[in-house]
């Protein structure tokens, strides 16, 4: 490990950190209608769709009313980015000449997109045509973060309001979260990234001739508009198949920093923003450091994993010709980037992994298998260390919920949270929502390792075998979209079981916490006692932890053991699959 | 017939989610008298 390494960890949580306060202020208001710089100029446009959708935006829904309208908006999402990809050889903007999208890899995307996963299997630049990258996946991108924030804004106004029957209007919400937050950070960084030397073109691929004399297709398009929604929603989804790896995606280390900020930089601030909904920073603060701590955990196990190399070539170097007393000085180098090194592809793994974004400038099939646990576990507690705009926050405030609970079980009061009695129906709802995505994740994952469809699209035997499985139906769940890619998940079985996967992870989770959203903005604020539980202070802070790793592990530690646990101390032994 | 199949896909997706919506609406229903201990 070195101390440019440390330094660009550093840097990045430095850089994080300063935005959340004023970007959390803004979010917050923004979401309360408040007057903002960007009103004047699109305040205009906002009241021009409310119009031309039919939308009042002063008239505000039930907390089913809302779950409805988005369930709706999403069926439409799915049903149209499905026709556009089976159509897109008819479609202008297709230079390439590439045929329709197949049914089953057609459905698989289009869930994937509409639901802010990004799983994708298929490579960008061979498969979708211009048309579909842009009027398809970047505006789902788009779509999707807007409505994954709408989510966590209604609940928090259900903390926020009482005694209020409803939790705001999705459309204002959508089109709010679209017009005042994404789009205008994504013109900022799709500028920079073109100046950074990313493209933005509708020419079709470049065909050149090599050094050698043989032709050589470059592919290129409409990138800089993609790669900008794609790591500020949370979504991930590459315009290339290398993802973040490519240099047209990824040219230079400021990108590669700029990157990191922009897939952090929301999740961050809306812990800001909740604080301030729910009248107290200092709640959205202990949030943040929760997350904090969680990332500092992941990102040092994964650089010191990564620097200290494979055991068995360490092995294999001390018994060599050389006889070297020392290790191989590389450490893991395989499947990364030389310009990007260790510490960045670790960097940029956990960021990804423990946003849900998912995007990856190195092989997550390449990391050591300990590297490749902590990768899933970033995935298994829910999305919750920062995680995508809006899911992040919701999944932290579930483990609030279950927090608060346990300690009023141990006290024998009725749980509190800023100010909300946690009762029945919102623990059954937390659970809920808990329990479909590990349900998903361990019986889909069970299937594909025994089923011949399952089986077939395996790279590796063995336990890495089957954490390839699991790493994918964890990852769709999560709604993270990354994959250990020695698995070929382009085939009917993996592509319909996915889709199912990144259903329920996105749905089967977010009607619940709108039904707790509900819940809770009717009832009163109840003042604080003696006996309620401070959730502002350090001790909570260790509390959540706890709740979070001990949820965590009880749930998801068996299937660990089957994979990367027990590869990592086979490979010790010169064990390899 | 294959789109037929995915659309039909999506439609019972959309509607067993639709109908999970309203479980939770029973669910959240507090049953009268429940406890709201100090």
């Amino acid at each position: 490990m070195t101390s440019i390494g440390w330094l660009q960890i550093a840097l990045l949580a430095a850089i994080v950190g300063l935005l959340t306060r004023p970007l959390g202020g803004y979010l917050a208001r923004v979401y309360a209608g408040e007057h903002t710089l960007l009103r004047p100029l699109i305040g205009s446009v906002e009241a021009a769709l409310y119009r031309l959708a039919g939308v009042t935006p002063e008239a505000e829904q039930t907390w089913y009313q809302y779950t409805v309208s988005f369930l709706i908006f999403h069926a439409l999402g799915i049903v149209s980015l499905y026709a556009l990809l089976r159509l897109q050889s008819v479609l202008p903007l297709n230079p390439q000449d590439l045929t329709g999208v197949a049914p089953d890899l057609a459905l698989n995307t289009a869930v994937s997109f509409v639901t802010n996963t990004s799983w994708q299997s298929y490579g960008g630049e061979t498969t979708l045509s211009y048309a579909s990258q842009m009027a398809g996946i970047t505006v789902q991108s788009f779509l999707s973060a807007a409505s994954g924030i709408a989510v966590a804004i209604a609940l928090i106004r259900g903390f926020a309001r009482r005694r209020s029957p409803t939790i705001g209007n999705f459309w204002v919400d959508l089109t709010r979260g679209t017009l005042y937050v994404l789009l205008p950070i994504c013109v900022i960084a799709a500028l920079l990234l073109v100046a950074q030397g990313v493209p933005q073109t509708l020419a079709p691929s470049a065909e050149v001739t090599t050094p050698e004399g043989g032709p050589q297709t470059i592919a290129r398009g409409p990138v800089a508009t993609q790669e900008a929604i794609k790591l500020l929603s949370g979504d991930g989804g590459g315009f290339f198949n290398t993802n973040s790896a490519h240099p047209f995606e990824n040219p230079t280390p400021l990108t590669n920093l700029a990157e990191l900020v922009l897939i952090f930089a929301l999740g961050a601030a809306l812990t800001n923003c909740f604080g301030r909904m729910v009248g107290s920073e200092r709640q959205g603060w202990i949030l943040l450091t929760v997350m904090a701590i969680l990332f500092a955990l992941g990102v040092g196990g994964l650089y010191s994993s990564e620097t200290g190399g494979n055991p068995a070539l360490a092995s294999a170097w001390r018994a060599g010709p050389t006889k070297s007393a020392q290790p191989p000085p590389a450490g893991n180098m395989e499947g990364k980037e030389v310009r990007f090194g260790i510490a960045g592809s670790a960097l940029f793994a956990e960021v990804s992994t423990a946003s849900s974004d998912g995007a990856v400038n190195s092989m997550h099939d390449s990391f050591l298998p300990l590297s490749g646990g902590i990768l899933l576990a970033n995935m298994m507690v829910d999305e919750v260390i920062v995680g995508a705009p809006g899911s992040g926050l919701f999944g932290m405030l579930l483990f609030c919920i279950v927090a608060v609970f346990l300690a009023g079980l141990m006290v024998g009061r009725t749980p509190e949270y800023v100010g909300k009695k946690i009762g029945s129906p919102e623990i059954k709802m937390t659970i809920l929502a808990l329990i479909c995505v590990p349900a998903a994740t361990l019986g889909l994952s069970a299937v594909a390792s025994v089923v011949e469809p399952g089986l077939a699209g395996l790279g590796n035997a063995g336990p890495h075998g089957y954490s390839e499985i699991l790493y994918a139906y964890t990852s769709a769940t999560a709604t993270n979209g990354s994959a250990l890619a020695g698995l070929s998940a382009n085939s009917p079985f993996y592509n319909l079981t996915l889709a199912l996967a990144m259903f329920v992870g996105r749905f089967l989770v977010i009607v619940p916490v709108l039904a707790i959203a509900g819940s809770l903005a009717v009832q009163p604020v109840v003042p604080r006692s003696q006996g309620t539980l401070p959730t502002e202070r350090v001790l909570y802070v260790c509390f959540l932890l706890g709740v979070i790793v001990i949820v965590g592990a009880l749930t998801y530690l068996p299937a660990l053991a089957l994979g990367p646990i027990i590869e990592s101390l086979q490979i010790a032994g010169g064990v390899f699959y | 017939m294959l789109d037929l199949a995915m659309l039909a896909l999506v439609v019972v997706c959309f509607a067993l989610a639709k109908a999970y919506a309203g479980l939770c609406d029973d669910l959240l229903a507090r049953p009268a008298g429940e406890d709201i201990a100090p």
